[in-house]
């Protein structure tokens, strides 16, 4: 048994399906990230666990205790858990010592004890000597910290972070990210993690569970998720990709056109019309294809410097592809190219 | 698999959230559910009878068909003086250029906050057919022989109260007015539209809606107003439909039927008024899209702005600065009929009023503890109401916020009617008690608490209660570290919102008192029957301090309310 299991976990808010059968199993320690478009369901999954929803089907278990089921829910005061909120929830009435001081004031600790605690997850988070400050004294990264930091401090053997770097600019986030890693590995603690944005999730996750209207779609490492997407939704969310259709012509062969592609699929009947995913830096301009590659060719109908890439728009008969190529590349519109692509970057799906 | 978790939920079932939100409940059933039951179980002759006689009484006997006739009169005329007044004057404060427009918007805010019956009172030292000081002084200058004003008419009760009620029409407009972005006129006139056509083709649609949702408001309230249909309306023996209701249950023996079936019929007639307004409101919410930032247009107005000015202060001298003037000049004269001298100022009323009178001194003790009893009923009530309907997802909780806003329909007479039928046949005998005026008050107030409390709420983002839960904090202990604390404000102003109109309650108050459990409007009321109106002043006075000292608290706490979350996420 896993150290968190969420069986087949549903929730209904009115007539609207907002999850239907998670079924997950979280380690402890493990780093997981619920992945997915706005509305799908994160944060009500997120808040599930912590208690705040009751849910109305299946159960979550927390190292073997059943701590929701349908109807039933422990209350959050009592689950051990720590979460850090979209919008930090500070606290603006007390300081930053109180914030961070008022879980372990609950719990009764000791007044000597709480000073040297609360010091210590100070200085961890990088907020050492703002412990007087109020709340709206803070730049947004510094409640962000304070709001770690007051998670943290209970030693929680579960954080649920619900998209906490949002509201941060695109550098502090870049920073807080790594941060946040550090301290996950450090602390030992399993972190939920509930983010929209998939390079975050690649960033900083063992492993990445999405979620699109509600229901799981895929669940694995960051590479996985990437390399070898679960269906066309997944490949989307991941990052560009090129969406061709085709129609199996052979056991691992399908047709795009005047061209034929070995590729990778785990389908098991291998008849009909099908779309190909292709990643645009998985396909190459080359000379000559190597052993094994698939080659095709085309012309191409734009190009578009970016410093570290050149974007290609690639005809190849009637389908346009998109190429990213490395910066050295000098083709011009209305050049010639042949593009090489592994058949294990061929990812075949059904049409939806 | 685990062991169940059965045995906890079943401890939540009972813990102190849903005991303190049920009793909420309760207490809100209690005190407008069951009254209301009773009004309408009344009117239809339960528990003796079930019949629709008294409907029919109340349309057909002679004095309740008159009482009918005058309050649609009254309706009609204040919502047409509220018209003429109200825009007016917001026009003039939101968009001219006129001078004092700061000192215009505070006076018809005094006129509002002032009590109306006390209104009623300055009025007839002013426009009484005799003594009045106004009609003295028009007989001195003109050689009137007598009058030649009467305050005591249906144009008096119909002026004393537009002159209070005017407000609603005069706030809902001039906030329709500044919200209108400059940007929507300037338009208009880069296509070539004169000033005028940019009046009248652009703004006037844009607050119309605000403007008759305003009067709508207005005139609704003036139906309610016992206090100057009594005072002005009684010795002119012009009866309306509250005061009506007031002599059918003050006769011998009290037609209680009847008289609920009156008040259920001012109860149509209120809700009537204000389905219109909202419906007209709900128009309004283009007007608003504009939110904080907007910039308005002022205009220009050159020598007119002094005529304007003129105009202006002749309405707010009229509604608030004649009235307080001579309810505090009476209040330290020795003899008010007496030309104004030094030698007739004294503090003796005062004194009277405060100490040796000992209708007037219970009057103020058992006003000042009903008002704080009611705020706190009503706060605790509407609070726990406001939760409920923001942050549970219990079934019902929107019939429950309705219940809240229920009275807010209910003209204070009505109300009344409702909890004596509710009360008066309860073992319990809280009838005769100052607790029947406790129930009534906080009934009554309820709404005005639960808005405020639900305004607060909203800005105190369910995260930051949540984030104590999950720190390990019971609901309670979220309640009581996290919760309270930062509505603070907020509540105080609930409280102080509720206090205000209860401390100088008349129109359930006069139903219900008795000996004993008069209040500081009843020891008005009736020393005004007894003629001291020296005393009587000096109370009113007491009364306009007291309200307006508060009223300027509540306007200094919602200022900086948002305050201390600033900054926050
Ligand atoms: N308390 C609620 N009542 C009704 N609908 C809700 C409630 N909470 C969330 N939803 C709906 O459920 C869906 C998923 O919401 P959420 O879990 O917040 O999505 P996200 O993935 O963006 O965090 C949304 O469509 C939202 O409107
Ligand atoms: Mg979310």
């Amino acid at each position: 048994m896993a150290f968190i299991d969420i069986d087949g976990i549903g929730k209904t808010f009115g007539a609207f399906q907002a999850l239907t059968d998670i079924q997950l199993s979280i380690e402890a320690c493990e780093f997981v990230t619920f992945l997915g478009p706005s509305g799908c369901g994160k944060t009500t999954m997120l808040r599930t666990i912590a208690g705040f929803i009751t849910p109305d089907a299946g159960t979550i278990t927390v190292e073997g205790r059943v701590l929701s089921q349908p109807g039933a829910a422990l209350p959050p005061e009592l689950r051990q858990m720590g979460m850090v909120f979209q919008n930090y929830a500070i606290w603006p009435h007390m300081s930053v010592f109180e914030n961070v001081a008022f879980g372990l004031r609950i719990a009764h600790v000791a007044d000597a004890e709480i000073k040297s605690r609360v010091a210590r997850i100070l200085e961890a988070v990088g907020l050492e000597g703002l412990a007087r400050r109020h709340p709206g004294q803070l730049s947004g990264g510094q409640q962000q910290r304070v709001a770690l930091a007051r998670s943290l401090v209970v030693e929680p053997k579960i954080l649920l972070l619900d998209e906490p770097l949002s509201n941060l600019d695109a550098k502090l986030r870049e920073r807080m990210r790594v941060e946040l890693k550090t301290l996950q590995r450090r602390t030992g603690i399993t972190f939920i993690y509930v983010t929209h944005d998939q390079a975050e999730a690649m960033a900083l996750s063992d492993r990445i569970v999405v979620f699109n209207q509600g229901r799981m779609q895929q669940q694995g490492s960051p590479r996985d998720i990437y390399e070898q997407p679960a269906n066309l939704f997944v490949a989307d969310f991941m990052g560009l990709v090129n969406r061709v259709s085709g129609e199996w012509c052979g056991p691992a062969q399908v047709r795009i056109g005047a061209h034929v592609l070995d590729v990778t699929s785990a389908a098991a009947i291998r008849i009909g019309a099908v779309t190909v995913a292709i990643r645009p830096e998985a396909l190459l301009p080359v000379t000559t294809a190597l052993e094994g590659q698939n080659l095709i060719e085309g012309v191409v109908r734009e190009s578009v410097f970016l410093g570290n890439i050149v974007d290609l728009c690639v005809d190849i008969g009637g389908v346009e592809l998109h190429v990213q190529a490395d910066r050295w590349c000098t083709l011009a519109a209305g050049d010639p190219v042949r593009l090489a692509v592994e058949p294990a970057e061929c990812v075949v799906m059904k049409n939806e | 698999m685990g062991q169940l978790i059965a045995g906890s939920l079943r401890g939540q079932r009972f813990g102190p959230q849903n005991l303190v939100l049920g009793l909420a409940i309760l207490v809100l059933l209690v005190l407008v559910a069951y009254p209301m039951l009773w009004l309408i179980l009344g009117a239809f002759g339960v528990p003796q009878d079930l019949t629709l006689d008294n409907f029919q009484r109340a349309f057909t006997r002679a004095q309740n068909y008159s009482a009918l006739a005058n309050t649609l009169q009254l309706g009609f005329g204040t919502g047409l003086l509220s018209m003429a007044f109200g825009v007016s004057l917001a026009w003039a404060v939101a968009r001219s250029d006129m001078p004092g427009r700061q000192i215009i918007h505070l006076l018809v805010a005094l006129s509002y906050i002032t009590p109306p019956y006390l209104t009623a009172l300055a009025y007839i030292i002013l426009l009484g057919p005799d003594a009045g000081l106004i009609n003295r002084l028009l007989r001195d200058v003109f050689g009137f022989s007598l009058g030649p004003l009467n305050i005591f008419s249906m144009n008096g009760v119909i002026f004393v109260i537009s002159i209070h009620v005017f407000a609603f029409t005069y706030f809902l407009t001039h906030s329709a007015l500044k919200s209108i972005d400059a940007s929507l006129e300037e338009s208009a006139q880069m296509l070539g539209a004169r000033r005028w056509q940019t009046t009248l083709r652009i703004n006037l649609p844009l607050v119309a809606p605000a403007i008759t949702g305003g009067v709508l408001l207005s005139v609704i309230d003036s139906l309610a107003l016992f206090g100057p249909q009594a005072i002005i309306g009684m010795p002119a023996q012009i009866v309306f439909l509250p005061t009506r209701i007031y002599a059918t249950i003050s006769s011998y023996p009290p037609r209680w039927g009847e008289a609920s079936a009156l008040s259920l019929v001012l109860v149509a007639m209120t809700v009537i008024g204000l389905g219109l307004q909202r419906f007209f409101l709900e128009r309004r919410s283009y007007v608003t899209i504009g939110g904080k930032g907007v910039r308005s247009q002022t205009i220009r107005l050159g020598g007119w702005r002094w005529a304007l000015l003129a105009v202006c202060a002749l309405v707010v001298a009229m509604s608030a600065a004649a009235p307080i003037g001579v309810l505090t000049l009476t209040a330290f004269s020795k003899d008010w009929i007496a030309p104004l001298s030094l030698s007739n100022l004294t503090l003796a009323h005062f004194g009277t009023a405060l100490f040796s009178d000992q209708v007037a001194a219970r009057g103020i003790y058992n006003s000042f503890r009903l008002a704080a009893g009611a705020a706190f009923v009503a706060m605790a009530v509407g609070a726990s109401i406001a939760y409920l309907d923001l942050r549970t997802n219990l079934r019902g909780r929107n019939v429950l916020d309705y219940l809240a806003m229920l009275p807010l329909g209910l003209p204070g007479t009505v109300m009344a009617v409702g909890v004596l039928l509710a009360f008066i046949r309860l073992p319990i005998g809280v009838y005769g008690t100052i607790w029947i005026l406790l129930i009534a008050y906080s009934a009554r107030f309820i709404p005005l608490a639960t808005r405020s409390v639900s305004a607060t709420l909203r800005q105190i983002d369910a995260s930051l209660e949540e984030a104590g839960r999950i720190t390990g904090s019971s609901w309670l202990q979220s309640m009581r570290r996290i919760v309270v604390p930062m509505a603070r404000p907020g509540l105080l102003v609930a409280f102080l919102l509720v206090f205000i109109p209860a401390f100088s309650e008349l129109s359930a108050t006069i139903l219900l008192y008795t000996g004993g459990t008069e209040t500081i409007a009843i020891a008005i009321y009736r020393l005004n029957d007894l003629g001291q109106i020296e005393v009587v002043c000096a109370l009113a006075v007491f009364t306009i301090a007291v309200v307006l000292a508060l009223s300027a608290m509540v306007h200094f706490l919602s200022r900086d309310r948002t305050a201390p979350s600033e900054g926050v996420g």
